[in-house]
């Protein structure tokens, strides 16, 4: 979702099976190795830089969780059904049937500038605030008047839009040319019986090409008439279409073969022709010849021709851009049908009446430069947003994978996360509970210790190692980052749901283990003379997170220590947030 | 974030409303404070243009912000004025709740909804409505008169919406935790 700052912490949904497990080519090398058989057993370390695992890893804030599955589920194993359509503009709720009749873009007042996007405002240019209106833009001062559009009545610019640009589209000799005329026009080579196959008009002067709109409005009623006339005889619905369907499909092969009766064959002619006529392309030279005369500034960017239905060239062309409809989702586990989120129906609500987010929440320190061959020290806060008390083992492999590996060390890889209880259980903390917290021996960074526990939240210390990287040798920006995979399991008892009364005590187990990859940060270059390995292991035993992080040539060893007090302090607050998950 | 202040930085009122000493604040008696909002150094605060003419049903109300907004360093806050009936007139400015608003940003919005981040130097046009759970990022510029649904990611110079947010949004827009630390 953010820009990524590091650290940042993926976690890797396992919808797709053995993402970023892959055997790597260097374990299929360690064949020799003894404990291959269990490490085949134990299945293999998640390779975050696997080419596939980008697919897998997500930020925990766009992750539900299904609680029938007991699995996390991303983006791709959910399925979206649309509660809503509403205009981003204006606000209003759009009726599916209408979505179906008019489109996807707002039938309202709401247009975007065509050439800076941002949203036009119906202005009057009249004294008095009276007419003619016209659409204009306040970002970059773009009006419907520059390309000579002005409204009458300031409402139903859609309306007024579509009638303008319709009259503007048609020449007046041609003007709303019958659709029989099409029938005037050649329809193919071989149909007139020349034996030439020449696609250029034989005329000199060529019959006025219809524009795509007319074109399309043309086949557009043709077929509405069809299906009025099939669904007149039938009592409509899909029944008629699919009738539609066949007495085309069976109309085509009955002419291909050159029988069959009359009637029908009158029927198929407009199809006939739609099959086998051709466009002639237009001539480019008419439009290179105007984008020389407009020049640069005269030309449409690429983003601001594909936007447009008619991909226009020049900037005279374009034409006011309609609000897209955007739609509120909900979502269902594509495995069990359950559903996860349920927005409420209303547009502006930001209510849920259902909402099942995975709920585990890391948080880590500052992001700093890596020093490569010193020990970094890093605070792993685990939050726990379920009511009851959760045990996390957390795994990571000794170095991580990639082509120069990283030493990880988790101090303490089993601890407990307290529940999130009442908030008034922290308040009364510390007297609440004397024992238990001095029991932890916090703060020491002693290995198999935690570093410091509250509430709802637990940290331990991981410390990494990052490699030192060669020179002489060019590098990927992916090898700058230290990627550490890192298995997390949580095993909890929760009570069981059940409405008879009769199993209420009884507590149910659940485990739950994924992987989740820590992008620590960038390896940074090595400061001659300053950072050594002796330095760097008196520092590892060091007490206080702060004082064991290397001396950085521009950091202030001050400001790094208020960092961590506000990192920790910032921690803490999350447990509303991750609260609410459940 | 912004380091820990020396006391005696903030005036709390009794709403708990943090108000630096060092902020710009005029008008204040058509400013309404919903409590628990952290007014920073050098940020400006336009309570003085207030409708014209004699105080309506609304009294006399310039700026309403909700509860646990933060306003950051020099930021601007403004209420929209336009020429209307041939008079210029500025009309009120509503901001919702755990609103945060950017270093140096400047908002001339007419309305913005609940748990909305303004990142640092954005500009928010005159008359544009922010919609609940919105997230603009640093830099952005918003035209006037735009309206942002909710559940929006807004970058760009014009601000368009680049993306939507998950459903955890509101959680992750919370500014509780902010408000704990100074």
């Amino acid at each position: 979702m953010n820009a990524p700052l590091f650290p940042s912490i993926l976690i890797s949904c396992p919808c797709s099976d053995n993402v970023g497990q892959q055997r790597s080519r260097r374990s299929k090398t360690a064949a020799a190795d003894p404990d291959l058989d269990q490490w085949e057993e134990e299945g293999e370390t998640f390779d975050p830089r696997s080419p596939r695992s980008a697919f897998s890893l997500f930020p925990l804030e766009n992750l539900l969780f299904c609680e029938d599955c007991n699995q996390v589920r991303c983006p791709r194993c959910v399925q979206d059904e649309i509660a809503c359509y509403f205009c981003p503009s204006c606000l209003f709720e759009v009726p599916s049937s209408t979505v179906k009749s008019e489109g996807n873009r707002c039938t309202r007042n709401c247009f975007s500038c065509p050439i800076c996007f941002a949203a036009l405002a119906v202005t009057a240019t009249g004294e008095d605030q009276t007419g003619p209106f016209i659409l204009l833009c306040a970002h970059c001062l773009w009006s419907t008047s520059d390309i000579g559009i002005t409204f009458e009545k300031p409402t139903s610019i859609t309306a007024q839009l579509t009638a303008k640009l319709k009259a503007a589209s048609l020449p007046p000799s041609n003007s709303l040319a019958p659709p029989e005329s099409s029938h005037s026009r050649p329809l193919s080579p071989l149909s007139q019986g020349s034996s030439v196959y020449n696609f250029r008009p034989n005329s000199p002067i060529p019959p006025p090409a219809p524009t795509d709109e007319a074109e399309f409005a043309r086949l557009k009623g043709y077929y509405h008439q069809q299906n009025t006339i099939a669904s007149s005889d039938d009592f409509g619905g899909a029944g008629s279409l699919s009738r539609l369907m066949g007495m085309y499909s069976t109309g085509r092969r009955i002419g291909s073969y050159g029988t069959g009766n009359m009637p029908k064959l009158v029927k198929q002619k407009q199809e006939w022709q739609e099959i086998e006529s051709y466009r002639v392309m237009d001539s480019e030279d008419e439009v290179i010849e105007k984008m020389k005369k407009a020049g640069f500034y005269g030309a449409t960017s690429q983003s601001q021709r594909i936007i447009q239905s008619h991909q226009p060239r020049l900037l005279e062309d374009v034409r006011p851009l309609a609000a897209l409809l955007r739609t509120k989702r909900a979502k269902r586990c594509r495995s069990c049908r359950h559903i996860l989120v349920k927005p409420e129906q209303k547009v502006g609500s930001i209510r849920y009446r259902i909402r099942l987010v995975a709920g585990l929440d890391h948080n880590a320190v500052n992001y700093f430069s890596l020093q490569p061959l010193a020990t970094h020290q890093f605070l792993l806060t685990v939050t726990n947003p379920l009511y009851d008390v959760i045990n996390i083992t957390l795994a990571t492999p000794e170095k991580t994978p990639g082509k120069y590996p990283a030493t990880v060390y988790i101090l303490c890889p089993e601890f407990e996360v307290g529940a999130s209880t009442d908030v008034w259980d922290e308040a009364l903390g510390p007297e609440a509970k004397p024992k238990a917290k001095a029991a932890k021996g916090r703060k020491t960074g002693l290995a198999g210790t935690i570093w410091d526990s509250g509430r709802n939240w637990t940290s331990v210390i991981l410390e990494i190692v990052p490699p030192h990287l060669p020179d002489d040798v060019e590098l990927e920006e992916d090898d700058f980052i230290v990627k550490v995979p890192i298995l997390v399991r949580s095993v909890y008892e929760s009570d069981v749901d059940k409405d008879d009364g009769i199993g209420k005590d009884i507590k149910e187990k659940k485990e739950h283990s994924y992987w989740s990859v820590l992008e620590v940060g960038r390896i940074g270059k090595k400061v001659a003379g300053k950072v050594g390995f002796d330095d760097s292991a008196s520092a590892g035993t060091g007490v206080a997170v702060n004082k064991a992080l290397p001396p950085t040539p521009s950091g202030e060893p001050r400001e790094r220590e208020h960092r961590d007090r506000e990192h920790r302090s910032s921690s803490r607050s999350h447990r509303e947030s991750a609260g609410a998950a459940r | 974030m912004p380091p820990k202040q020396v006391k005696g930085e903030y005036i709390e009122t009794d709403t708990g409303n943090k108000v630096s000493r060092k902020s710009n604040i005029l008008g204040s008696q058509n400013i309404i404070l919903g409590g628990k909002t952290i007014i920073q150094a050098d940020c400006t605060i336009r309570g003085d243009l207030r409708r014209s003419g004699a105080p309506g049903q609304h009294g006399n109300v310039a700026i309403a912000v909700g509860r646990y907004c933060f306003f950051a360093r020099s930021s601007v806050l403004r209420p929209p004025g336009k020429v209307s009936r041939g008079a210029f007139s500025f009309y009120p400015m509503k901001l919702g709740d755990h609103v945060f608003i950017g270093e140096g940003a400047v908002v001339e919005a007419a309305m913005v909804g609940s748990f909305v981040h303004i990142g640092a130097g954005a500009v928010i046009g005159k008359f544009a409505i922010i919609k609940d759970c919105v997230r603009i990022e640093e830099g952005t510029v918003v035209a006037p008169n735009t309206v942002i649904p909710p559940f929006s990611r807004v970058a760009g110079r014009p601000g368009v919406v680049v993306e939507e947010l998950p459903e955890t949004a509101q959680d992750s827009l919370e500014l509780k935790g902010i408000y704990r630390m100074i």
